[in-house]
């Protein structure tokens, strides 16, 4: 088996369909809807939880890669990553639920692979903080709006398990913070880099004026500030994502 | 611990992946439990070593299992030999293992047999599903055969274990400890998720696709689009013997769908259908997946 795999190699049953994120968004504005399922109705809500299932099955194979990817990486390192394969497994069991709750099918809306392109990265200290600070953070900033938004709507069975699976998604944030701290100790060029790629991926994610500081009800995703802090992000590294928020970005 | 993570994202089945997903933050712990006791009994800890190059060659041929179309072979070296045969060496050390001075070790291995088993009916419970297939059962048994002649090669992991290498005599686990283990995967894709005006055209063009009539499946695509789509459909090598819809999802009021074509190789085409005055029309189309006829 390769160290790392290429990207391509993603293996997926036929009834997933796979696209461009950017063809995907491309292809909803052409239509006049928004590029990213907001959370307006219950059909908005079935595209983005199925959204969130394809990601947390992307989060089981690149932690489960991370565990193959690394054998020399520290003991504890590979521990903390398994223990998020097994997380993921359960998020992605609670998303096919929630999904199936909703009326929805798997493979009814398509699946980019952006989320699983980052957890390609060669370096394990840049995987940690793309993946368990840049994506498990903005997972952190979806499953607080979809909880606050469930809640608004009175279901309870997507809050209580959205909030279950939030509380994972922090220690996962935590973990990243640690192994981003331990992994590059004494090696400030490598934790330069490290950032550089979680802040790429921040960027990325804020997907074109999607992201932003605001209302849950007011944005399409708002951003976590108690939850994040909760995971680990200091107040300078909040203040500066938001900041990141307000320039125009692309996807 | 570290091929079950690897494969994961080779793996495509989802009851297969998940299997993998749920197994190996156990394993970490088993590797952990052990890397611990070793520094108890004046060993470095968290230290291993392969016991032989034989034993190296017992997992070279398990990482060989890697293919899209291998998760039966991974299931089966994994499930069916490897752990078996690890519940099977724990087992014997058990019995030997001195119950006033190494309670510690004695411990560690009552966990490990009980959730190897666990592993391994839970293991046994997916792979029952994917060997109704033409050859699938042989294939299994074909590599449960090439594992332990590897393994018995190497005798076994601790290169010093006797015959025979998976005691079979083991009790089987409680089932519901083993349902925990299982996550219910979502039924087999229904085509009949599409709209019925587009499920009607569907099955006309998924019949024109598998008898190799470029001309009728192209009457479905929009004439703009025929020139690019013709080129894809050039890429098809048949003749195919089935043909399904397997995959239909939504972007809006588009729909992308999902064929899969079956004959000595396997095809699948990726087809974005629009609505329109002519009913619903192929805008692009491109092939997914090619896999040639062996
Ligand atoms: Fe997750
Ligand atoms: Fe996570």
């Amino acid at each position: 088996m390769d160290r790392p795999i290429a990207y391509d190699k993603l293996a997926r049953e036929d009834r997933f369909i796979r696209m461009r994120a950017r063809d995907i968004a491309a292809l909803k504005v052409e239509q006049g809807l928004p590029p990213f399922p907001d959370l307006a109705d219950r059909d908005a809500i079935r595209d983005r939880v199925h959204g969130i299932l394809v990601g947390e099955l992307q989060a089981m194979e690149g932690a489960g890669r991370t565990v193959y990817d690394f054998p020399d990486a520290p003991w504890e390192f590979t521990l903390d990553m398994a223990r998020q394969v097994w997380d993921e497994s359960r998020h992605v069991e609670t998303y096919l639920g929630l999904l199936e709750h909703l009326g929805g099918y798997v493979g009814e809306f398509p699946e980019s692979t952006i989320l699983w392109r980052c957890a390609c990265a060669e370096d394990a200290a840049a995987r940690v903080a793309g993946v368990n600070r840049g994506l498990e953070g903005l997972a952190c900033d979806v499953f607080n709006q979809l909880v606050h938004i469930a809640r608004k709507i009175g279901d309870p069975i997507i809050e209580r398990s959205v909030d279950y699976v939030l509380a994972d998604e922090i220690t996962h944030v935590r973990m990243g913070s640690r192994w981003l701290n331990e992994l590059t100790r004494g090696d400030p060029e490598r934790r330069r880099r490290a950032i550089e790629f979680q802040e790429t991926i921040d960027e990325r994610f804020n997907l074109n004026g999607t992201r932003l500081d605001g209302a849950h009800e007011a944005v399409p995703i708002s951003i976590a500030h108690e939850a994040r802090k909760l995971a680990g992000f200091t107040d300078e590294e909040i203040a500066r994502l938001v900041k990141s928020t307000q320039r125009s970005q692309v996807y | 611990m570290r091929i079950l993570g690897g494969w994961i994202a080779l793996t495509p089945e989802l009851d297969v992946k998940l299997l993998l997903g749920r197994h190996v933050w156990d394993c970490a712990q088993h590797a952990d439990l052990w890397g611990r006791r070793l520094p108890e009994l004046r060993a470095p800890a968290q230290e291993s070593e392969p016991a032989s190059d034989r034993v190296v060659r017992v997992l070279d041929v398990l990482e060989r299992f890697e293919g899209r179309d291998q998760s039966v072979e991974r299931v089966t070296a994994v499930y069916r030999v490897l752990k078996p045969h690890l519940a099977t060496v724990y087992r014997r050390h058990l019995a030997v293992a001195n119950p006033v001075y190494e309670p510690p070790t004695r411990r560690i291995l009552e966990r490990c047999i009980e959730e190897e088993w666990r592993h391994a009916s839970a293991g046994a419970a997916v792979l029952a599903r994917h060997l109704a297939g033409a050859g699938m059962a042989e294939r299994a048994e074909a590599c449960e055969r090439r594992v332990l002649a590897a393994l018995a090669e190497a005798r076994g992991v601790t290169g010093d274990v006797e015959e025979p290498l998976v005691d079979a005599t083991a009790s089987a686990p409680d089932p519901a400890a083993v349902a925990q283990d299982l996550v219910e995967v979502p039924p087999p894709f229904d085509p009949g998720v599409a709209p019925a005006d587009l499920g009607e055209r569907l099955r006309a063009h998924v019949a024109a696709l598998a008898r190799g009539d470029l001309e009728a499946a192209e009457r479905h695509v929009l004439p703009e689009a025929r020139t690019a789509v013709r080129q894809e459909y050039a890429r098809l090598q048949g003749p195919w013997t089935q043909a399904a819809v397997a995959g239909v999802a939504r972007i809006g009021r588009y729909r992308v769908t999902r064929l899969r074509l079956d004959g000595a190789g396997q095809a699948v085409v990726q087809e974005r259908w629009v609505p329109g005055d002519d009913g619903w029309m192929i805008a692009a189309a491109e092939v997914a997946r090619l896999q040639p006829g062996g």
